[in-house]
């Protein structure tokens, strides 16, 4: 009736009138709510707890590798905000907003419960009794060649365990995996360095040149690097630190560089050697290996002028000492160790290392010493798997299903195996899979220890500890179920550790002299170790060789293009959701990318001239397609992108994982090509090749970034210069 | 033919439908200086006249404080109000402190109903009765340290300038309105920035105050300043 008789301005004056009606009846007092609400007291209560006061407990951030210490306010029994421990060298009292949000991964509501045994295509609720008791049923019989277990990088007591636990199954199959690990780099760096991460010391150098290092969003350990880099800025004897960035996509360490320089994907070892040729300071071997790099070839193979490489040269003479970095986008490719060996030659030749580049602390405990992850050895689990190696197979943090690359079909492999248990958090991808589903604590409410890979400030073992009651009164710490499976096993030697907290304690008090605190009391270094969160230990360090590392360092000749997949395809790794194992957490979806200010989906980055030849505009849907697949999103127009290159960021397209992850956005892991570095044999992230075409849909790109985007407004805040133009001594 | 009809017979009632509405909403008004809020059904019937109250006066030695009050300081129960901006409510342990030392009404039906509890280990779901919107933000503990610690009153006193006569009841009911519009009653009457007065004096007195504290004091020559001066005091 009333369908086409009220346009927008009618509607509009109705509910102004209606406003008004309730505003002139006194609405508006109606604050108070009594009886409606219940107020539950503690039963009994310790002097400090005190209700609407918090107190603050110290843990350890588990939503990266970089071990950053937090400091978490607890009120009313419930945690309520993460910040860093002051008392960490590695973070020193700050923390990211990925680790802002881990409490979001405390209470997410989309956590397991429940232990959940697949019954056909449904799951169904059992005991844990149950669930161990079927766990001891599957694994008699079975050898230990049929057992596979997959995890993600562990280290400390839990590695300890997890090593004690599969020996007592006799299995040497610990497949460790990381999608996004620095395989590469560590493998150049073991050749350069002697070591494979040596301690980066951006506060000390004058000049950072990063090929491809996103130390402020995501590299290694980015809150760290980020606090190296204020002092960098701030620079000393008055000089400003200058940072130099070559990468073929912009990353937020590109975006708050002095120069930015975009070169061919999988070329900047090239751009490497040319600037050791336009040094011109060396001799010998390292002379004869860069001479074929001179200008007119690394600009054609780079597309970096030759006045730029110049430029860049001067300044790294005139300044000292630098730091050169090898990130996470120059080890993707099938030459990637190659890639990052030449960068580290720069560092060689200009006699930083020893300057900026230190020895890391040897961990003088290496039953706690972290083992970290590659993809390559997910490749050989699914190799094994293809040929139907394994009966049994565990999963634990990680999620092979979702990040594995399309082209290992990895869902289907793992179909193949007869009884899969999944340690999970959530119903992942990974884990619906799974035969059996054992539901772990958040790790705010677990206990542990951790050793990070990089040592940023020395020897620390940071402490894990319970920031608050467990949410779900089923829900196990995975030391705990560790612990449970090893007494089915060997019950005589753990039957003294009732739980894995008896024995977290119990070993670091064993240990508590090495732990530099010799002969004072058990409980005092007990309380004391809980109380900072992280134990300093005192420690020798690594050797440090300072090595040329130039025999077999080749770098391949420029290719000619596919002509069905022309365009190089870089999966981007963005600060906040990595590998996509936390795109559950809605803080981290609605946070804008900070490139692209983007939310809530994927997009597809394209060089405007690209985009123009393609006849693409903004908010176009195209198909991005692989030999290994294909997926479409929005493309969004990114002046920061190689021409040839377009690049979808990683860590969405999930298809389970909860309400925050499931559809939203595409998954690129599902189109990469099983393409590998010939000399580790880790997946080469930025070698797949895709083409793009337009879909004919259109959508609105949902983004934080106004209309004029970037366009200054016409307010000329900073000068517009072309890379050419720009002279970099006058930013020394 | 009547399209024309159409809005304003929808606004009219519209209007109508609102305003009645709203009309009809049993909220007290601004001016009303008591208002007594609903009875609420507590799990347990707490008597806070039988621990608040005053003694019975014919019985000098409280021999029998069931006759009587036990005239317990209100903070010994809400030890919560003068530490935090919340009064909380006191932890079971407190109740049975006393309680499991008291054998003459350990019999009592209420008293066997809470040890039932305290033998659950589980916390007495009790109603809340005063209830600010979560947009509110009052702090107990300001006006604890104000009245009772730097002026000397009686915690009855300054418990009751907000909650009543709660010695006198059982289960406790609202007697004020709470609304800001009640708040403010309170704050805007002028109060000396002295020493003398109990107020610090100087900065502080800015922040007890709507509006800042006068330029030059007034006939009696006292300074005196109003309530808090921010919204950002209360709304936070």
């Amino acid at each position: 009736m009333i369908d086409s008789g009220i346009d927008r301005r009618d509607f509009l004056k109705v509910l102004g009138w209606s406003g008004a009606a309730v505003a002139l009846s006194g609405c508006g007092n109606t604050s108070v709510e009594d009886g409606k609400e219940t107020v539950v007291s503690y039963v009994e209560a310790n002097d400090y707890m005190i209700p609407g006061i918090g107190v603050y407990y110290n843990s350890t951030c588990a939503q990266c590798d970089a071990g950053c210490s937090i400091n978490g306010r607890v009120r009313e029994g419930r945690v309520l905000k993460l910040e860093g421990n002051p008392d960490s060298g590695i973070n020193k009292g700050k923390l990211c907003g990925l680790g802002q949000a881990g409490v979001q991964h405390h209470y997410n509501p989309d956590r397991v419960r429940e232990p959940i045994l697949r019954n056909g295509n449904k799951g169904e609720t059992i005991t844990w009794d149950k669930a161990y008791a079927l766990i001891a049923e599957k694994l008699t019989g079975v050898k230990g060649e049929e057992i596979a277990f997959l995890s993600g990088g562990v280290s400390g007591h839990l590695k300890a365990l997890l090593g004690n636990y599969l020996e007592s199954i006799g299995t040497k199959n610990h497949f460790v995996y990381e999608a996004l690990a620095p395989v590469g780099v560590r493998a150049a760096n073991l050749k350069s360095y002697g070591v494979a991460l040596p301690r980066y010391r951006l506060d000390k150098a004058k000049v950072v040149l990063s090929f491809g290092a996103d130390f402020l969003g995501s590299w290694i350990s980015p809150v760290h690097f980020s606090q190296q880099y204020a002092q960098f800025r701030k620079g000393m004897d008055g000089q400003r630190g200058v940072l130099i960035q070559v990468e073929s996509k912009m990353s937020l360490t590109g975006a708050n560089a002095d120069r930015w320089l975009v070169v061919k994907p999988g070329t900047e070892g090239v751009l490497a050697l040319g600037i050791i040729n336009a040094l011109g300071t060396t001799s010998g071997e390292i002379a004869e290996l860069v001479k074929p790099y001179d200008h007119a070839h690394v600009t054609k193979e780079t597309g970096v002028s030759a006045s730029q490489i110049d430029k860049i040269a001067a300044l790294l003479k005139l300044r000292s000492p630098s730091l050169i970095l090898a990130g996470s986008a120059v080890e993707g490719y099938a030459h990637g160790a190659q890639n990052a060996a030449a960068i580290n030659l720069l560092n060689h030749v200009l006699g930083n290392v020893g300057k900026t580049i230190e020895a890391p602390s040897n961990v003088p405990f290496p039953q706690l010493a972290p083992i970290v992850g590659s993809t390559a050895s997910l490749k050989s689990l699914n190799d094994g798997l293809v040929a139907g190696q394994y009966k049994v197979l565990f999963n634990f943090a990680a999620n092979p299903v979702f990040t594995a690359p399309g082209a290992f079909k990895f869902k289907d492999n793992m179909a193949k195996v007869g009884f899969k248990v999944a340690f999970a958090h959530y119903m992942d991808e990974t884990a619906m899979q799974a035969d059996l589903v054992l539901p772990l604590d958040s790790a705010l409410e677990d206990w542990g220890t951790q050793v990070p890979e990089y040592l940023a400030d020395g020897m620390q073992l940071n402490i894990q500890q319970p920031l608050m009651e467990k949410l779900h009164a089923n829900t196990r710490s995975m030391g705990d179920i560790l612990l449970t499976l090893l007494k089915q096993r060997r019950a005589d030697e753990y039957k003294n550790f009732e739980d894995y907290y008896a024995y977290l304690r119990g070993s670091l008090l064993q240990n508590k002299g090495a732990l530099g605190a010799g002969g004072s009391d058990d409980d005092n270094f007990w309380n004391e170790a809980l109380t900072r969160g992280v134990l300093k230990i005192s420690s020798s360090s690594a050797t440090l060789a300072d090595k040329a590392a130039t025999s077999g360092l080749q770098l391949p000749k420029a290719e000619t293009a596919d002509a069905k997949f022309p365009m190089h395809f870089i999966p981007g790794v963005t600060a906040s959701l990595r590998d996509g194992r936390h795109a559950n957490q809605p803080w981290l979806q609605e946070s804008p990318d900070p490139l692209t200010t983007i939310v809530w989906d994927s997009w597809v980055e394209i060089h405007p001239k690209k985009a123009l030849e393609l006849g693409i505009v903004d908010g176009d849907v195209v198909e991005v397609t692989s030999k290994s697949g294909s997926i479409k999103a929005q493309a969004y127009l990114f002046p920061g992108i190689h021409p040839d290159a377009v690049s979808v960021p990683l860590g969405r397209g999930h298809e389970a994982m909860g309400r925050y992850a499931k559809g939203y956005g595409v998954n690129p892991f599902g189109i990469l090509d099983a393409i590998f570095d010939k000399e580790t044999g880790e997946l080469a992230l930025h070698e797949t090749r895709v083409s793009i075409k337009k879909t004919g849909a259109r959508v609105l790109i949902v983004k934080d970034e106004g209309a004029a985007g970037g366009m200054q407004m016409g307010r000329r805040i900073a000068l517009r210069k072309t890379t050419d133009q720009v002279d970099l001594s006058e930013e020394v | 033919m009547y399209r024309f009809l159409r809005l304003p017979i929808l606004l009219v009632g519209l209007f109508m439908a609102v305003s009645s509405y709203a009309a009809n909403d049993p909220q007290p008004t601004l001016t009303t200086e008591d208002s007594l809020g609903p009875e609420i059904q507590q799990p347990i019937e707490f008597p806070h006249n039988r621990h608040a109250g005053l003694r019975n006066p014919n019985d000098p030695t409280n021999s029998d404080p069931l006759k009587g009050g036990m005239e317990i300081d209100c903070q010994y129960c809400h030890t919560y109000a003068r530490r935090s901006a919340v009064a909380g409510i006191p932890p079971l342990q407190k109740c049975i402190g006393c309680h499991q030392n008291i054998e003459s009404v350990r019999n009592k039906p209420r008293i066997v109903e809470l040890f039932k509890y305290w033998d659950a280990k589980k916390p007495v779901p009790w109603k809340k009765v005063h209830d600010l919107p979560d947009f509110v933000r009052f702090n107990h503990e300001r006006h604890i340290k104000r009245f009772v610690e730097q002026q000397n009153r009686p915690t009855q006193e300054a418990c009751g300038y907000c909650h009543g006569d709660v010695k006198s009841m059982t289960v406790a009911r609202r007697q004020k309105t709470l609304s800001m519009g009640w708040c403010a009653s309170c704050h805007e009457k002028a109060h000396p920035v002295t020493a003398a007065g109990g107020t610090p004096v100087g900065d502080q007195a800015y922040w007890y105050s709507f509006q800042k504290p006068a330029a030059k004091p007034d006939a009696s020559g006292v300074v005196k300043a109003q309530g808090p001066n921010d919204c950002w005091q209360c709304h936070k």
